[in-house]
């Protein structure tokens, strides 16, 4: 049972951890921004940097954790700026269509800029393999990595609502999020709160790397795919804008899949996502605006 | 030299001219309200001297600088502030969090912290009500009190120039009163200039000021309020009327 | 093609009104130039592949004819109603399967698809009317989702539609006995010639032109347009979104099942994310609100991609060869996407179709 609920906390973390680095970029530019996968597959492939071997040599990898993660960290952060900076900037007063097809293509480009240096057989690394010891709590056997990542989960979200709600900066987030138009009009500047929102984003994809990596032991250019889909319906059911709703669906994702598996008949469980899917859709059907709305965000789609 | 000079300036919708060849100049300290019917273009105007709408002829200048190609965040940086029609609160943050959002700006100047203290000290003391409901959400203030809110949050920006859109829309009358009697004590108080669009010259009338009414995108007539507001040919203007 | 004028759609839009009197057959006279011209340029570029006769060649067009299909297919319901959809695919891959399962050796059948009903495990059609009915089959499956989907609009609809092709996917990955889970489904015949591929999607693009004269389809350009304008005129917007869905859902159908018998092998994966983007951004390119930008956009996009792939396998200049590095192709592909969409953010077309006549502007 207990082994339950961290399988479903585990999941719903990363689930989390993505819808928030996609909402913060919807919030202040209405962007769906399909990239992002892909800069958390680029976060993983820089562990191995420079090393473009076939088998893989952890390099970066290889650093102490306390250099580790905040090279994973900044190099999220810093990719996502770039993007940014050479492109999104461009897309500024485009339709939401046209602005996801450019997300879209960046994050192709991305991609295969990777799958061009690593090619696309999934390499393995062993990051921080001392996570990967079990341990025990209230009598269930879990594995170290579990905790830490629910764990960390829970430290990013802190660390972000008190960046949000205690400083200046996450004020202005929250204030550009909810009206641009009026924010810009008190002379909070677009550019540095669009900027700030990519670099905060950038940097949870770098988390997500780090988090998945760790648990699957493969760099993957596919990885972050599968996350970005979840995380990207848990930010529409969570309502597109609001940032707890989008952690928030994360977590009840992520909860769904694993309680799903555990609940459905045998014959059934391989149908699982099937189950999932069909829920996100009685979701939108009686909540079409998300579980929670955010205020002032008007669809434009 | 006067603090806003707005020149012959046009502004176009696609096909659709909203303003046409409008110029008027305010003095630091100035009232100046532009009146006029629905789709006179004095909405289009105040946008387009917030930096939100492009203009695609004349000049707008503030304290001698001209703001061509600013963002609307330079111009607020320079020191005016625009309060757009609808009562932009963020409904999600507290009224506190809505005050501070325009201090931002601010940050860096020397006694930035004991400044913005002091300063929220004043809006509370002008709008009581605000203090009272500090760490409520704005977004479930009455209309009455998110426009005093919007009135607040942009004096928290130390404007020299305050644009107001309609700041009567949706206000029981008492309401307005109360709304004008703080702006004409933070006038006094501050020096503050004032810009404010009406629909009717009532409130012009009985501020006073100076006034122009707009139709058709272009001044009709200008003058002091009080002479022009009460004059019959402050209704032929209106309406568009052919003179006598 | 470039000679060719253009036309603003929001002339055609004004004759909404109009169309409730008897000039709707001026209106399909004054409009025919665009499906017409759009035939014309699919024909050249069969007759043309036919003279040439090289076979990879013929197959890289067929993949072209295609795709047309699949993004007229998606106009007819992102073009005319402005509502993204992510789950089109979804149809793509009934209609594909639907095929197989038409075609298939009965024999081979009974082996890998074990759990098809019996009546389906006897039955062995010629591909064209497995096509037809795989069309209709997808058609009636858009109709289903549809009711539901449609009640929704904007983004949620949008993220709907994709939950829709995942539980698709996630359904043909895993049902064993009739699909095959994930591993391929072969045996489908192979159709080799161009002309079946190109009359499909000619069709296809009659098709897409008779439903945007249409009431329904004049209506829905209208709610997309001004949407409160065109509720408070009477239109049903839920309905008229839910026709041009079922008819999109039975042209994607369509170019699911020539899809199958293009290569004879189905698989779901085939038929998920890549496909989705591929033809999503298809139609951005050209131009979301416009047909000639639909078509348009396939040509000039598959073009590019045949011309890097090109460049990929080397170019002789001289003694040497000039070969740009594996992967690049896509890399520039992306790229000319993103510099197209910041250029022209309406893509190629915009909202414009081609014809031949220039209307008067007012």
């Amino acid at each position: 049972m207990l082994q339950i609920v961290f399988d479903a906390l585990t999941l719903g973390s990363l689930y989390a951890l993505g819808a928030l680095g996609i909402a913060l970029i919807f919030g202040v530019m209405r962007l769906v921004n399909f990239a992002h996968g892909d800069v958390i597959a680029f976060c993983v492939f820089a562990l191995l940097w420079p090393s473009v071997d076939a088998v893989a040599i952890v390099f970066a990898g290889n650093l102490p954790w306390y250099l580790l993660i905040p090279f994973v960290v900044l190099v999220g952060a810093g990719l996502s700026v770039l993007c940014e900076i050479v492109v999104f900037r461009r897309f500024r007063d485009a339709s939401p269509a046209t602005m996801m097809i450019a997300s879209f293509a960046l994050g192709f480009v991305i991609r295969y800029f990777l799958l061009m240096l690593f090619t696309s057989r999934p390499k393995s690394i062993s990051l921080l393999p001392a996570l990967s010891q079990p341990v025990e709590i209230f009598g269930a056997r879990l594995p170290l990595l579990q905790l830490i990542t629910i764990v960390t989960t829970l430290l990013v979200l802190a660390g972000l609502t008190i960046f949000l709600r205690r400083t200046r900066f996450g004020l202005e987030m929250r204030a550009a999020a909810e009206n641009f138009a009026m924010a810009r009009m008190l002379g909070v500047r677009a550019n540095r709160v669009i900027m700030l929102a990519f670099a905060l984003s950038g940097a949870l994809a770098g988390a997500i790397a780090l988090i998945f990596g760790s648990q699957t032991g493969t760099a993957d250019i596919q990885m972050g795919a599968a996350i970005m889909l979840m995380a990207f319906i848990a930010t529409v059911i969570g309502g597109l804008g609001s940032l707890g709703g989008a952690v928030l669906a994360g977590f009840l994702l992520g909860a769904a899949s694993v309680v799903m598996q555990v609940v459905l008949p045998v014959d059934a469980r391989p149908f699982r996502d099937a189950f999932v899917y069909g829920a996100v859709i009685l979701v939108l059907l009686f909540r079409p605006q998300g579980l929670l709305v955010a205020r002032g965000t008007k669809e434009r789609v | 030299m006067s603090l806003l000079d707005v020149s012959d300036i046009v502004i176009r919708y696609g096909r659709l001219t909203a303003v046409r060849g409008v110029s008027f100049s305010l003095n630091e300290g100035d009232i100046l309200f532009i009146t006029g019917p629905n789709g006179a273009g004095k909405s289009s105007l105040l946008r387009a001297i917030a930096g939100v709408t492009p203009i695609v002829g004349g000049s707008i200048s503030l304290d001698g600088k001209s703001l061509a190609g600013l963002a609307p965040e330079d111009i607020a940086r320079l020191g005016l502030s625009m309060v757009p029609e609808g009562r932009h609160v963020f409904g999600s943050l507290s009224v506190e969090e809505n005050l501070l959002v325009g201090t931002g700006m601010h940050v860096g100047k020397n006694g930035w912290r004991a400044r913005v203290a002091s300063d929220l000290e004043a809006v509370y003391d002008t709008f009581p009500i605000l203090r009272e409901r500090r760490n409520g959400q704005a977004g479930l203030l009455s209309g009455g009190q998110q426009q005093m809110l919007v009135i607040g949050r942009a004096l928290m920006t130390n404007p020299r120039l305050i644009a107001i859109d309609e700041p009567s829309l949706g206000l029981a009358p008492n309401i307005t009163d109360q709304v004008y009697e703080r702006l004409m004590a933070l006038r006094a108080q501050r020096g503050l200039t004032l810009l404010i669009v009406e629909q009717s010259s009532t409130r012009a009338v009985m501020t006073g000021g100076r006034m122009v009414l707009m139709r058709g995108g272009q001044i009709v007539l200008e003058g002091d309020a009080r002479e022009v507001g009460t004059g019959d040919q402050i209704q032929a203007a209106y309406f568009g009327y052919e003179d006598h | 093609m470039s000679n060719a004028t253009t036309v603003d759609t929001h002339a055609l839009d004004s004759d909404k009104i109009a169309v409730r009197q008897p000039s709707r057959f001026s209106l399909a006279g004054r409009t025919i130039w665009t499906p017409l011209l759009l035939s014309l340029l699919l024909v050249a570029i069969a007759v043309i592949t036919f003279m040439i006769g090289s076979r990879p060649f013929n197959q890289t067009v067929i993949d072209v004819f295609v795709r047309v299909i699949l993004v007229v297919g998606l106009y007819v319901f992102i073009g005319n109603s402005g509502v993204m959809s992510f789950g089109h695919i979804a149809f793509t891959c009934l209609g594909a399967y639907a095929a197989a399962w038409l075609t298939i050796n009965p024999a081979m059948k009974k082996i890998s698809l074990p759990g098809l009903p019996e009546w389906l495990l006897a039955t062995k059609l010629p591909y064209w009317q497995a096509a037809v009915l795989a069309s209709l089959f997808a058609g009636v499956m858009a109709l289903i989702f549809g009711r539901v989907l449609m009640r929704l609009s904007g983004i949620a609809a949008s993220i709907a539609t994709f939950a829709v092709l995942a539980m698709i996917n996630a359904i043909y990955s895993n049902w064993e006995s009739v699909t095959g889970a994930t591993s391929s489904v072969v045996g489908i015949p192979i159709v080799r010639t161009i002309w079946p591929y190109m009359i499909a999607a000619v069709v296809a693009v009659f098709i897409a032109w008779a439903h945007a004269i249409s009431r329904s389809g004049l209506a829905l350009r209208a709610a997309r347009d001004e949407p409160t304008a065109a509720a408070a005129s009477g239109v049903d917007i839920p309905r008229e979104r839910l026709v041009a869905f079922a008819v999109s859902g039975a042209i994607m159908g369509l170019g699911g099942a020539l899809m199958a018998h293009s290569v004879g092998v189905v698989t779901p994966d085939t038929f998920y994310l890549g496909l989705t983007f591929t033809t999503l951004s298809m139609l951005v390119v050209g131009g979301m609100g416009s047909l000639s930008g639909g078509v348009i956009g396939v040509v000039l996009l598959s073009a590019l991609i045949q011309a890097l792939r090109w460049l990929e396998a080397g170019v002789p200049i001289g003694d040497s060869t000039f070969a740009i590095p594996k992967g690049l192709q896509e890399i520039a592909l992306g790229i000319i996407m993103i510099v197209i969409l910041a250029l022209r953010p309406t893509g190629l077309m915009g909202n414009r179709e081609v014809t031949l006549f220039r209307k008067k502007t007012k």
